[in-house]
Protein backbone atom coordinates (compact mmCIF):
# COMPACT_ATOMS: atom_id res chain seq x y z
CA UNK A 1 0.00 0.00 0.00
CA UNK A 2 1.63 2.94 -1.19
CA UNK A 3 0.62 6.40 1.16
CA UNK A 4 1.26 9.90 -0.48
CA UNK A 5 1.25 12.87 2.16
CA UNK A 6 1.62 16.42 0.93
CA UNK A 7 3.29 18.65 3.39
CA UNK A 8 5.57 18.06 6.32
CA UNK A 9 4.47 19.89 9.18
CA UNK A 10 3.79 18.24 12.56
CA UNK A 11 0.68 16.21 10.61
CA UNK A 12 2.48 15.30 7.72
CA UNK A 13 5.65 13.87 9.21
CA UNK A 14 4.11 12.48 12.39
CA UNK A 15 1.54 10.74 10.16
CA UNK A 16 4.27 9.02 8.51
CA UNK A 17 6.08 8.18 11.89
CA UNK A 18 2.65 6.68 13.15
CA UNK A 19 2.44 4.38 10.04
CA UNK A 20 5.53 2.84 9.89
CA UNK A 21 5.02 2.06 13.22
CA UNK A 22 1.53 0.42 12.76
CA UNK A 23 2.50 -0.71 9.26
CA UNK A 24 6.23 -2.51 8.63
CA UNK A 25 5.84 -2.72 5.13
CA UNK A 26 3.46 0.52 3.99
CA UNK A 27 5.18 2.62 1.11
CA UNK A 28 5.22 6.36 2.47
CA UNK A 29 6.31 9.55 0.04
CA UNK A 30 6.54 12.72 1.69
CA UNK A 31 5.97 15.88 -0.90
CA UNK A 32 7.13 19.38 1.06
CA UNK A 33 7.04 22.40 -0.85
CA UNK A 34 9.42 24.06 2.03
CA UNK A 35 12.64 23.13 1.07
CA UNK A 36 13.75 22.08 4.58
CA UNK A 37 13.02 18.71 6.68
CA UNK A 38 10.27 19.00 9.94
CA UNK A 39 10.96 21.57 12.17
CA UNK A 40 8.00 22.30 14.56
CA UNK A 41 6.98 25.92 13.82
CA UNK A 42 7.37 27.87 17.04
CA UNK A 43 10.89 26.84 16.79
CA UNK A 44 11.23 30.17 14.43
CA UNK A 45 10.78 32.67 17.11
CA UNK A 46 13.59 31.36 19.54
CA UNK A 47 15.68 31.12 16.53
CA UNK A 48 14.55 34.75 15.30
CA UNK A 49 15.32 35.84 18.46
CA UNK A 50 18.93 34.53 18.24
CA UNK A 51 18.24 31.53 21.14
CA UNK A 52 18.37 28.89 18.83
CA UNK A 53 20.61 27.37 16.54
CA UNK A 54 19.81 26.39 12.74
CA UNK A 55 20.69 23.37 13.39
CA UNK A 56 18.69 22.64 16.37
CA UNK A 57 15.49 23.40 14.26
CA UNK A 58 14.33 20.37 13.07
CA UNK A 59 12.92 17.72 14.93
CA UNK A 60 14.36 14.56 12.76
CA UNK A 61 17.65 14.30 11.09
CA UNK A 62 17.84 13.01 8.18
CA UNK A 63 19.13 9.74 8.78
CA UNK A 64 15.88 9.40 10.85
CA UNK A 65 13.57 9.28 7.66
CA UNK A 66 15.80 6.75 6.11
CA UNK A 67 15.83 4.49 8.92
CA UNK A 68 12.21 4.27 8.59
CA UNK A 69 11.90 4.52 4.57
CA UNK A 70 10.04 7.23 4.61
CA UNK A 71 10.89 9.25 1.39
CA UNK A 72 10.81 12.76 1.97
CA UNK A 73 10.87 15.04 -1.62
CA UNK A 74 11.61 18.53 0.09
CA UNK A 75 11.38 21.97 -2.04
CA UNK A 76 9.01 19.69 -4.19
CA UNK A 77 5.32 21.12 -3.99
CA UNK A 78 2.43 19.22 -5.38
CA UNK A 79 0.79 21.03 -8.64
CA UNK A 80 -2.02 19.27 -8.66
CA UNK A 81 -3.78 16.50 -7.33
CA UNK A 82 -5.95 13.59 -9.97
CA UNK A 83 -8.34 11.63 -8.19
CA UNK A 84 -9.91 9.61 -10.90
CA UNK A 85 -5.99 8.54 -11.77
CA UNK A 86 -5.23 8.29 -7.98
CA UNK A 87 -1.67 10.13 -8.40
CA UNK A 88 -0.13 13.29 -7.90
CA UNK A 89 1.56 15.44 -9.90
CA UNK A 90 4.86 17.37 -8.87
CA UNK A 91 6.60 20.49 -9.30
CA UNK A 92 8.66 19.09 -12.73
CA UNK A 93 5.91 17.25 -13.70
CA UNK A 94 6.91 14.30 -11.23
CA UNK A 95 3.65 11.72 -11.13
CA UNK A 96 3.62 9.78 -7.88
CA UNK A 97 0.93 6.98 -7.63
CA UNK A 98 -1.45 6.59 -4.08
CA UNK A 99 -3.51 4.21 -2.85
CA UNK A 100 -4.21 6.63 0.56
CA UNK A 101 -3.59 10.43 -0.05
CA UNK A 102 -3.32 12.62 3.11
CA UNK A 103 -3.59 16.43 2.75
CA UNK A 104 -1.18 18.15 5.21
CA UNK A 105 -0.45 21.42 3.82
CA UNK A 106 -1.53 23.07 6.54
CA UNK A 107 -2.49 27.48 6.28
CA UNK A 108 -0.53 30.44 5.10
CA UNK A 109 -0.22 33.51 6.37
CA UNK A 110 -2.94 35.81 5.84
CA UNK A 111 -1.87 38.90 4.03
CA UNK A 112 -5.11 41.39 3.91
CA UNK A 113 -4.89 43.87 1.04
CA UNK A 114 -3.29 47.04 2.66
CA UNK A 115 -2.15 49.58 -0.06
CA UNK A 116 1.83 48.78 -0.07
CA UNK A 117 1.89 45.53 1.70
CA UNK A 118 3.85 44.36 -1.17
CA UNK A 119 7.04 46.29 -0.95
CA UNK A 120 10.55 44.83 0.05
CA UNK A 121 10.99 45.07 3.65
CA UNK A 122 7.41 43.21 4.33
CA UNK A 123 7.10 40.05 5.40
CA UNK A 124 5.03 37.44 7.04
CA UNK A 125 6.67 34.77 9.59
CA UNK A 126 5.24 31.41 8.65
CA UNK A 127 8.39 29.40 7.26
CA UNK A 128 12.07 29.14 7.71
CA UNK A 129 12.82 30.70 4.84
CA UNK A 130 10.62 33.80 6.00
CA UNK A 131 12.24 33.78 9.14
CA UNK A 132 15.83 33.91 7.13
CA UNK A 133 14.58 36.74 5.07
CA UNK A 134 13.34 38.65 8.75
CA UNK A 135 16.40 37.98 9.79
CA UNK A 136 18.30 38.79 6.54
CA UNK A 137 16.56 42.47 6.65
CA UNK A 138 17.12 43.14 10.39
CA UNK A 139 20.84 43.11 10.01
CA UNK A 140 21.75 46.94 8.93
CA UNK A 141 17.53 47.79 9.69
CA UNK A 142 16.75 47.85 12.96
CA UNK A 143 13.18 49.55 12.86
CA UNK A 144 10.77 46.93 12.84
CA UNK A 145 6.40 47.35 13.15
CA UNK A 146 4.57 44.61 13.69
CA UNK A 147 1.11 45.08 12.54
CA UNK A 148 -1.04 42.52 14.73
CA UNK A 149 -1.35 42.77 18.60
CA UNK A 150 -2.18 38.77 18.64
CA UNK A 151 -0.37 36.09 19.89
CA UNK A 152 1.84 35.84 17.28
CA UNK A 153 2.75 39.34 16.85
CA UNK A 154 3.83 39.69 20.18
CA UNK A 155 5.92 36.92 19.77
CA UNK A 156 7.77 38.01 16.98
CA UNK A 157 8.15 41.39 18.59
CA UNK A 158 9.85 40.21 21.60
CA UNK A 159 11.75 38.21 19.52
CA UNK A 160 12.79 40.76 17.04
CA UNK A 161 13.70 43.15 20.50
CA UNK A 162 15.62 40.39 21.42
CA UNK A 163 18.11 40.98 18.12
CA UNK A 164 18.27 44.83 19.39
CA UNK A 165 15.67 45.70 16.71
CA UNK A 166 13.42 48.95 17.85
CA UNK A 167 9.89 47.46 17.76
CA UNK A 168 6.63 48.95 17.73
CA UNK A 169 3.62 46.63 17.68
CA UNK A 170 0.12 48.78 16.24
CA UNK A 171 -3.20 46.53 17.34
CA UNK A 172 -6.19 48.05 15.29
CA UNK A 173 -8.37 46.90 18.45
CA UNK A 174 -8.20 49.09 21.13
CA UNK A 175 -5.89 46.37 23.31
CA UNK A 176 -3.45 43.65 22.68
CA UNK A 177 -4.56 40.28 22.62
CA UNK A 178 -7.96 41.32 22.11
CA UNK A 179 -9.62 37.74 22.21
CA UNK A 180 -7.78 36.48 25.22
CA UNK A 181 -8.26 40.26 27.31
CA UNK A 182 -10.00 42.92 28.39
CA UNK A 183 -9.05 46.37 28.37
CA UNK A 184 -7.80 46.69 31.92
CA UNK A 185 -5.63 42.97 31.15
CA UNK A 186 -4.49 44.60 27.98
CA UNK A 187 -3.24 47.53 29.44
CA UNK A 188 -1.38 45.57 32.17
CA UNK A 189 0.25 43.38 29.43
CA UNK A 190 1.58 46.67 27.47
CA UNK A 191 2.92 47.64 30.45
CA UNK A 192 5.00 44.68 31.07
CA UNK A 193 5.60 44.71 27.14
CA UNK A 194 7.12 48.44 27.21
CA UNK A 195 9.19 47.26 30.10
CA UNK A 196 10.65 44.86 27.48
CA UNK A 197 11.78 47.62 25.06
CA UNK A 198 8.59 47.62 23.36
CA UNK A 199 6.59 50.55 21.85
CA UNK A 200 2.61 49.90 21.82
CA UNK A 201 0.06 51.74 19.45
CA UNK A 202 -3.78 50.25 19.98
CA UNK A 203 -6.99 51.29 18.50
CA UNK A 204 -5.95 52.72 15.19
CA UNK A 205 -5.72 50.25 11.55
CA UNK A 206 -3.15 50.66 9.00
CA UNK A 207 -3.88 52.84 6.01
CA UNK A 208 -0.65 52.30 3.70
CA UNK A 209 2.87 50.92 3.94
CA UNK A 210 4.71 54.02 2.90
CA UNK A 211 8.13 53.81 0.83
CA UNK A 212 9.05 53.15 -3.03
CA UNK A 213 10.44 49.87 -3.52
CA UNK A 214 11.34 49.48 -0.36
CA UNK A 215 8.99 49.62 3.04
CA UNK A 216 10.17 53.30 4.88
CA UNK A 217 7.08 53.79 6.98
CA UNK A 218 3.26 53.61 8.00
CA UNK A 219 0.67 55.36 7.58
CA UNK A 220 -2.35 55.08 9.77
CA UNK A 221 -6.10 56.24 9.32
CA UNK A 222 -5.97 59.20 12.02
CA UNK A 223 -3.49 60.33 9.39
CA UNK A 224 -0.42 59.93 11.87
CA UNK A 225 3.02 57.92 10.62
CA UNK A 226 6.01 55.86 11.87
CA UNK A 227 9.21 55.08 10.44
CA UNK A 228 9.86 51.23 9.67
CA UNK A 229 12.44 49.77 7.57
CA UNK A 230 10.90 45.78 8.80
CA UNK A 231 7.52 45.26 8.95
CA UNK A 232 5.78 42.15 9.63
CA UNK A 233 2.17 41.54 8.95
CA UNK A 234 0.98 38.56 11.86
CA UNK A 235 -3.02 38.85 10.96
CA UNK A 236 -3.65 35.61 11.07
CA UNK A 237 -3.49 32.51 8.64
CA UNK A 238 -5.67 31.39 5.83
CA UNK A 239 -5.74 27.11 5.35
CA UNK A 240 -4.82 25.89 1.81
CA UNK A 241 -7.09 24.78 0.39
CA UNK A 242 -5.98 25.21 -3.72
CA UNK A 243 -5.10 21.65 -3.80
CA UNK A 244 -8.18 20.07 -2.48
CA UNK A 245 -10.75 22.91 -4.12
CA UNK A 246 -8.82 22.27 -7.57
CA UNK A 247 -9.37 18.35 -7.23
CA UNK A 248 -12.76 19.00 -6.74
CA UNK A 249 -13.07 17.36 -2.68
CA UNK A 250 -15.37 19.66 -0.68
CA UNK A 251 -13.94 22.74 1.00
CA UNK A 252 -15.24 25.84 3.08
CA UNK A 253 -12.74 27.64 5.49
CA UNK A 254 -10.19 24.50 5.54
CA UNK A 255 -10.68 20.90 3.72
CA UNK A 256 -13.38 19.82 5.39
CA UNK A 257 -13.25 16.14 6.65
CA UNK A 258 -15.61 13.60 8.84
CA UNK A 259 -15.26 11.83 12.06
CA UNK A 260 -12.62 9.46 10.58
CA UNK A 261 -10.42 12.72 9.02
CA UNK A 262 -11.69 11.35 5.42
CA UNK A 263 -12.56 14.31 2.90
CA UNK A 264 -15.35 14.06 0.41
CA UNK A 265 -13.22 11.41 -1.58
CA UNK A 266 -13.08 8.09 -0.48
CA UNK A 267 -9.11 7.50 -0.15
CA UNK A 268 -8.24 11.12 0.58
CA UNK A 269 -7.66 12.15 4.12
CA UNK A 270 -6.49 15.62 5.19
CA UNK A 271 -5.23 16.48 8.57
CA UNK A 272 -3.29 19.83 10.28
CA UNK A 273 -3.95 23.54 10.21
CA UNK A 274 -6.22 22.70 6.46
CA UNK A 275 -8.56 20.31 7.62
CA UNK A 276 -11.90 21.62 8.99
CA UNK A 277 -14.04 18.99 11.36
CA UNK A 278 -17.48 20.42 11.55
CA UNK A 279 -16.91 24.00 11.37
CA UNK A 280 -13.53 24.77 12.85
CA UNK A 281 -10.40 24.77 11.74
CA UNK A 282 -8.57 24.38 15.01
CA UNK A 283 -5.05 25.62 13.82
CA UNK A 284 -3.19 24.15 16.86
CA UNK A 285 -0.28 21.85 17.27
CA UNK A 286 -2.24 19.75 20.18
CA UNK A 287 -4.92 19.08 17.07
CA UNK A 288 -2.32 18.42 14.22
CA UNK A 289 -0.60 16.35 16.20
CA UNK A 290 -3.97 13.99 17.39
CA UNK A 291 -5.14 14.03 14.16
CA UNK A 292 -1.86 12.81 12.78
CA UNK A 293 -1.95 9.04 14.35
CA UNK A 294 -5.35 9.23 13.77
CA UNK A 295 -5.27 9.53 10.32
CA UNK A 296 -2.58 7.46 10.34
CA UNK A 297 -4.90 4.24 11.65
CA UNK A 298 -7.23 5.25 9.17
CA UNK A 299 -5.28 5.09 6.38
CA UNK A 300 -4.42 1.50 7.06
CA UNK A 301 -8.70 0.88 7.39
CA UNK A 302 -8.80 0.93 11.40
CA UNK A 303 -11.73 3.18 11.23
CA UNK A 304 -10.28 5.17 14.58
CA UNK A 305 -12.84 8.52 14.95
CA UNK A 306 -11.04 11.36 15.49
CA UNK A 307 -12.56 12.94 19.04
CA UNK A 308 -11.31 16.66 18.44
CA UNK A 309 -8.90 18.14 20.59
CA UNK A 310 -9.70 20.82 23.38
CA UNK A 311 -7.89 24.06 23.52
CA UNK A 312 -5.57 24.83 26.12
CA UNK A 313 -6.52 27.85 28.22
CA UNK A 314 -3.34 28.95 29.46
CA UNK A 315 -0.80 30.02 27.06
CA UNK A 316 2.97 31.84 27.72
CA UNK A 317 3.06 35.15 25.73
CA UNK A 318 6.49 37.12 26.00
CA UNK A 319 7.18 35.39 29.19
CA UNK A 320 4.19 36.29 30.57
CA UNK A 321 1.53 33.47 31.84
CA UNK A 322 -1.94 33.85 30.83
CA UNK A 323 -5.22 31.91 31.14
CA UNK A 324 -8.21 32.89 29.83
CA UNK A 325 -11.46 30.87 29.54
CA UNK A 326 -15.14 31.67 28.96
CA UNK A 327 -17.09 35.26 28.29
CA UNK A 328 -13.99 37.54 29.27
CA UNK A 329 -15.47 40.58 27.74
CA UNK A 330 -19.37 39.89 28.80
CA UNK A 331 -21.26 41.47 25.58
CA UNK A 332 -23.92 43.34 27.71
CA UNK A 333 -25.95 43.91 30.84
CA UNK A 334 -26.19 41.14 33.24
CA UNK A 335 -22.79 39.78 34.21
CA UNK A 336 -20.56 40.63 37.22
CA UNK A 337 -16.46 41.59 36.74
CA UNK A 338 -14.70 41.64 39.64
CA UNK A 339 -11.38 42.34 39.79
CA UNK A 340 -7.65 42.45 41.42
CA UNK A 341 -5.02 44.17 39.20
CA UNK A 342 -0.99 44.41 40.68
CA UNK A 343 0.04 46.37 37.87
CA UNK A 344 4.01 46.92 39.40
CA UNK A 345 4.15 42.69 39.04
CA UNK A 346 2.12 42.28 35.91
CA UNK A 347 -0.68 40.73 37.58
CA UNK A 348 -4.54 40.69 36.53
CA UNK A 349 -7.21 38.21 37.65
CA UNK A 350 -10.79 38.42 37.07
CA UNK A 351 -13.49 36.87 36.99
CA UNK A 352 -17.19 37.27 35.23
CA UNK A 353 -20.38 36.23 36.91
CA UNK A 354 -23.76 35.59 36.12
CA UNK A 355 -26.49 35.45 38.50
CA UNK A 356 -23.78 34.72 40.76
CA UNK A 357 -21.95 31.84 38.85
CA UNK A 358 -18.61 32.09 37.02
CA UNK A 359 -19.09 32.56 33.54
CA UNK A 360 -15.22 33.82 32.36
CA UNK A 361 -11.97 34.35 33.84
CA UNK A 362 -8.81 35.77 33.48
CA UNK A 363 -5.48 35.16 34.73
CA UNK A 364 -2.29 36.96 33.62
CA UNK A 365 1.29 36.98 35.33
CA UNK A 366 0.60 33.73 37.67
CA UNK A 367 -0.15 30.18 37.24
CA UNK A 368 -0.92 29.68 40.70
CA UNK A 369 -4.95 28.22 40.74
CA UNK A 370 -5.21 28.42 36.95
CA UNK A 371 -6.67 24.46 36.55
CA UNK A 372 -9.07 24.92 39.32
CA UNK A 373 -10.42 27.98 37.98
CA UNK A 374 -11.22 26.80 34.14
CA UNK A 375 -12.50 23.77 35.47
CA UNK A 376 -14.97 25.89 37.57
CA UNK A 377 -15.93 28.10 34.81
CA UNK A 378 -16.49 24.83 32.57
CA UNK A 379 -18.59 23.19 35.76
CA UNK A 380 -20.52 26.78 36.07
CA UNK A 381 -19.92 27.00 39.63
CA UNK A 382 -21.66 29.00 41.80
CA UNK A 383 -19.53 31.62 44.00
CA UNK A 384 -21.77 33.26 46.10
CA UNK A 385 -19.90 34.96 49.35
CA UNK A 386 -16.69 33.91 47.93
CA UNK A 387 -16.28 36.43 44.97
CA UNK A 388 -13.10 38.78 46.74
CA UNK A 389 -11.26 35.59 48.30
CA UNK A 390 -11.54 33.69 45.27
CA UNK A 391 -9.43 35.88 43.26
CA UNK A 392 -6.63 35.82 46.43
CA UNK A 393 -3.61 33.74 45.35
CA UNK A 394 -4.33 31.07 47.87
CA UNK A 395 -7.90 30.60 47.45
CA UNK A 396 -8.85 26.84 47.81
CA UNK A 397 -11.28 25.85 45.29
CA UNK A 398 -12.56 23.00 46.61
CA UNK A 399 -14.11 25.39 48.47
CA UNK A 400 -16.94 25.75 45.91
CA UNK B 1 2.50 8.90 37.92
CA UNK B 2 1.74 10.03 34.34
CA UNK B 3 3.38 9.65 31.17
CA UNK B 4 3.80 12.75 29.20
CA UNK B 5 4.43 12.52 25.07
CA UNK B 6 5.82 15.98 23.18
CA UNK B 7 3.66 17.15 20.28
CA UNK B 8 6.03 17.81 18.59
CA UNK B 9 7.74 14.72 17.72
CA UNK B 10 5.73 11.82 20.06
CA UNK B 11 8.99 11.01 22.49
CA UNK B 12 7.36 9.95 25.55
CA UNK B 13 8.48 10.80 28.59
CA UNK B 14 7.95 8.08 31.47
CA UNK B 15 8.31 9.62 34.88
CA UNK B 16 9.47 5.85 36.17
CA UNK B 17 12.60 6.23 33.71
CA UNK B 18 13.73 9.52 34.14
CA UNK B 19 15.96 11.33 31.35
CA UNK B 20 19.33 9.82 33.30
CA UNK B 21 21.56 11.36 30.19
CA UNK B 22 20.47 14.93 31.07
CA UNK B 23 20.27 14.65 34.78
CA UNK B 24 16.67 13.88 35.25
CA UNK B 25 16.63 10.72 37.99
CA UNK B 26 13.99 7.96 37.38
CA UNK B 27 10.47 8.80 39.56
CA UNK B 28 10.82 12.83 38.66
CA UNK B 29 7.45 13.49 37.71
CA UNK B 30 7.01 15.56 34.39
CA UNK B 31 6.01 18.65 36.88
CA UNK B 32 9.06 18.40 38.73
CA UNK B 33 11.39 18.87 35.70
CA UNK B 34 13.11 21.81 35.74
CA UNK B 35 11.28 25.01 33.28
CA UNK B 36 14.46 24.56 30.85
CA UNK B 37 14.37 20.67 30.56
CA UNK B 38 13.89 19.60 26.45
CA UNK B 39 12.61 17.07 24.76
CA UNK B 40 15.63 14.39 24.72
CA UNK B 41 14.15 13.70 20.75
CA UNK B 42 13.71 17.02 19.42
CA UNK B 43 14.63 19.80 21.34
CA UNK B 44 11.51 21.47 22.09
CA UNK B 45 10.53 22.56 25.20
CA UNK B 46 8.31 21.24 27.87
CA UNK B 47 5.46 23.47 26.52
CA UNK B 48 4.99 21.00 23.86
CA UNK B 49 3.89 18.10 26.27
CA UNK B 50 0.48 16.66 27.04
CA UNK B 51 -0.55 14.24 29.27
CA UNK B 52 -0.79 10.59 27.70
CA UNK B 53 -4.62 10.20 26.90
CA UNK B 54 -4.67 6.06 26.91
Amino acid sequence: MQTVIIGNGIAGTLAAKTLRELDPDAGIEIFAAEPHLYYPRPNLIEFIAGNLPFDRLFAFPEAWYGERRIEVHTGVPVERIEPDGRRVIAAGGRRAPYDALLLADGAGAAIPPIKGADKAGVFTLRTLNDALAILDRLRDRPKAAVIGGGLLGLEIARALRCRGAEVEIVEVFGHLLPRQLDPAGGAILRAELEKLGLRVRTGVGVEEILGDAEVRGLRFKDGSRSEADLVILALGVRPNIGLAREAGLKTDRGVVVDEFLQTSRPGIFAAGDGAQRGDTVLGIIPASFDQARVVAANILGQKRIYPGTVPSNTLNVAGIDLTSVGIINPPGAGFEEIRLARPEAGLYKKIVLRDGVLVGAIWMGTKAGISAVARAVARHVSVEGRTKDLLEDTFDFSLL
Amino acid sequence: MEKYECTACGFIYDPALGDPENGIAPGTSFEALPDDWVCPQCGVGKEFFQKVDD
